[in-house]
């Protein structure tokens, strides 16, 4: 076991340590890159993710700061490591998982103006930019040198690179391009305590496969925000694709949708870039608002779609070998239209409709919250039916929950694991501390059926937020005591996204063998 | 911009479209008004700006496919195909 060193956790910081703080950064930022307004505090405590609002107060940060380079990111951390002051690192603030709200007060480094491109290098297809650009911003650049950078959350329009590191995201067309780990090739980083290091394969800035010592890259990727700031990367490009193909396909029932989702992950296609099925609870809530689907026939219960990219001939041909396929699953075309337009609105539907139904039908204002989970092929089906029942016994509780059905998305272009989500529409302004206690122990539920399931509790958002955070030492094994370890050594004054993914417990006394015993179930 | 004239603030008669939805002008729905009552109110629109909205999703939409290739195949078009070959 580690040796135990006594540091208490760091409470919200006292006011005299945040004028010191101030003070000092006003040595390596200018006044306009100092933020301490109320609004400018408030707005950088905000996540999609519903909370309880009444609790808003708590989320928030004592200051934020704009840097501009890896140097003045640098500086920020140093005095905040020398003063023992937390710095949360935040980008497009879409996290579903918390990651850039801080828990402790202190820094918000926000790297949003660091979003330069700094160097395309249409030789080797790469490209070197600040971790505050976007990901659709950079394409509008690229696309007119026929490249893209094909990292595709449904958070495209505002999600940015650096997040996407501090996340270990998952992209839509991952099964043909790879997630945002496959395309990140290395980044600068500043770490804990102010010191910049370059992470990649081996030390190469533009080099794919290395087998030089340790594979650090991982490790910087997908930590929230709890070992360091990414401050530049170096990013994989391919060629814009010529054409796209984006056919949905309906069904009477999700056994047949399920069993033609898996063929087509099978098939090995090279042009195949995902599959997605929608259960019926997807269906039946797409049937209520959207214009795509409320005058589709009764019997469209479930459904499947397929996008292949490429050059005009490879799709052409693979997604003749799919549409075989689908006749021999007797899957019914949906016709061009809703094929085309409901790919196009992938970065879109989940959140726009904010609002739900209460069970006897009245329109609330509700939004959006996703829990997903990495899950193999054949236990999809297990696992849709226990988050439903998860869900549906909250929903009896209460009409604060409203079940807007799932989500299966192939992973890998062999159709080994699926991205499953459930989309609950939360009424968060009536979500008080009762209905937030509720919805933690769904969480915790959903989280554990994932895992019972030889599944892992997130494939894409993260796993840090109060209710699945509990049951990732269970998850992990003996590798969350790893992480412990690097956690202290990286950052020995927990200054780094403090009060994440359990990881106080590097700082703590006491038995923390325990501790973890008691957590992973085994006391 | 009209939006002074009353007429422009009278859409098509609502014709149902399902249990929960009502169609105005062609490819715009909206939640049946019963359902919205209590906790939303159903707010009234100016005709153009209905379909200011609805032109610009479509514009969207066309947007975002450029976006990603210079192209896009129809699946009906490789039916077709399919079935000639057969
Ligand atoms: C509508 C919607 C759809 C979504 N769909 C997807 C999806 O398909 N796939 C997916 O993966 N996610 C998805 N997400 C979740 C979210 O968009 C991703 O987690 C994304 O990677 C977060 O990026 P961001 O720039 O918003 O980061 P933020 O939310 O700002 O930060 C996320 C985490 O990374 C840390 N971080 C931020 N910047 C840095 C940095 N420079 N260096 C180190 N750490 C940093 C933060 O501290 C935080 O812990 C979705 C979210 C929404 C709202």
């Amino acid at each position: 076991m580690w040796g135990l060193r006594e540091v208490t956790a760091l409470e919200r910081p006292p006011t005299d340590l945040i004028d010191r703080v101030v003070e000092r950064l006003a040595g390596v930022l200018r006044p306009d890159q100092i933020l301490t307004a109320k609004t400018d505090r408030y707005n950088r405590a905000r996540v999609p993710a519903p909370f309880p609002v009444h609790r808003w107060r708590e989320r928030v940060p004592d200051l934020a700061v704009l840097p501009e380079s890896t140097e003045e990111v640098a500086a920020v951390v140093a005095i905040a490591n020398e003063l023992k002051c937390p710095v949360v690192p935040r980008d497009g603030g879409t996290g579903l998982t918390d990651g850039a709200v801080p828990l402790r007060g202190g820094i918000v480094v926000d790297v949003k103006r660091m979003n330069q491109i700094h160097e395309l290098d249409l030789e080797n297809r790469t490209v070197t930019v600040g971790t505050g650009i976007n990901m659709l911003k950079l394409n509008e650049v690229l696309g007119k040198h026929g490249l893209i950078y094909p990292d595709d959350p449904a958070s495209y329009p505002c999600s940015l690179v650096g997040g996407r590191i501090g996340t270990s995201g998952w992209s839509l067309i991952g099964a043909r391009y790879g997630h945002t780990r496959d395309l990140v090739l290395s980044f600068d980083l500043v770490l804990p305590t102010g010191e910049i290091l370059h992470v990649g394969d081996g030390i190469g800035r533009q080099i794919s496969k290395s087998s030089s010592g340790y594979q650090l890259k991982h490790l910087f990727m997908g930590h929230q925000g709890t070992l360091g700031i990414a401050t530049k990367a170096t990013l994989k490009l391919y060629p814009k694709p010529e054409a796209e193909l984006s056919p949905f396909w309906a069904f009477d029932d999700y056994d047949a949708a399920y069993r033609f989702t898996g063929a087509l992950a099978r098939a090995g296609v090279a042009t195949f870039a995902g599959a997605v099925l929608f259960d019926e609870w997807k269906v039946a809530y797409l049937r209520r608002d959207d214009e795509a689907y409320i005058p589709q026939p009764a019997d469209v219960r479930a459904l499947t779609c397929a996008v292949l990219y490429g050059w005009e001939d490879e799709v052409r041909v693979g997604g003749k070998r799919l549409f075989r396929i689908a006749k021999e699953h007797g899957a019914r075309y949906l016709g061009d239209e809703i094929s085309e337009g409901d790919w196009a609105a992938r970065h879109d539907r989940y959140a726009t409709p904010l609002h739900g139904r209460t069970k006897s039908g009245q329109v609330v204002p509700m939004s959006w919250h996703c829990e997903d989970a990495a899950v193999n092929y054949t236990r999809v089906p297990a696992v849709t039916k226990a988050w439903h029942e998860i869900v549906a016994d909250l929903r009896r509780k209460t009409d604060v929950f409203d079940d807007w059905g799932m989500f299966a998305y192939t992973s890998a272009d062999t159709g080994v694991d699926y991205l499953t989500e459930i989309d609950v529409g939360i009424w968060e302004q009536r979500l008080d501390d009762d209905a937030w206690a509720m919805w933690v122990r769904a969480k915790r539920d959903i989280a554990a059926a994932a895992l019972a399931h030889g599944g892992s509790i997130s494939a894409c958002h993260g796993s840090c937020r109060e209710g699945e955070v509990d049951l990732v030492p269970r998850e992990l094994g003996r590798g969350f005591d790893v992480m412990l370890g690097v956690k202290r050594m990286l950052d020995p004054n927990n200054i780094m996204n403090p009060g994440k993914y359990l990881l106080d417990l590097a700082y703590q006394g006491g038995d923390l063998a325990a501790r973890l015993a008691e957590l992973r179930g085994e006391a | 911009m009209s939006y002074r004239y009353s007429d422009e603030h009278a859409p098509p008669a609502p014709q149902r479209a399902s249990e929960v939805a009502v169609t105005t002008h062609e490819h715009v729905f909206e939640v049946d008004p019963r359902l919205m009552e209590r906790w939303v109110l159903q707010q009234t629109f100016p005709n153009w700006d209905t379909l200011r909205i609805m032109h610009a999703r479509h514009d969207h939409l066309d947007w975002m496919h450029a976006h990603f290739a210079q192209k896009t195949i129809t699946g009906s078009d490789l039916i077709a195909e399919i079935e000639n070959e057969a």
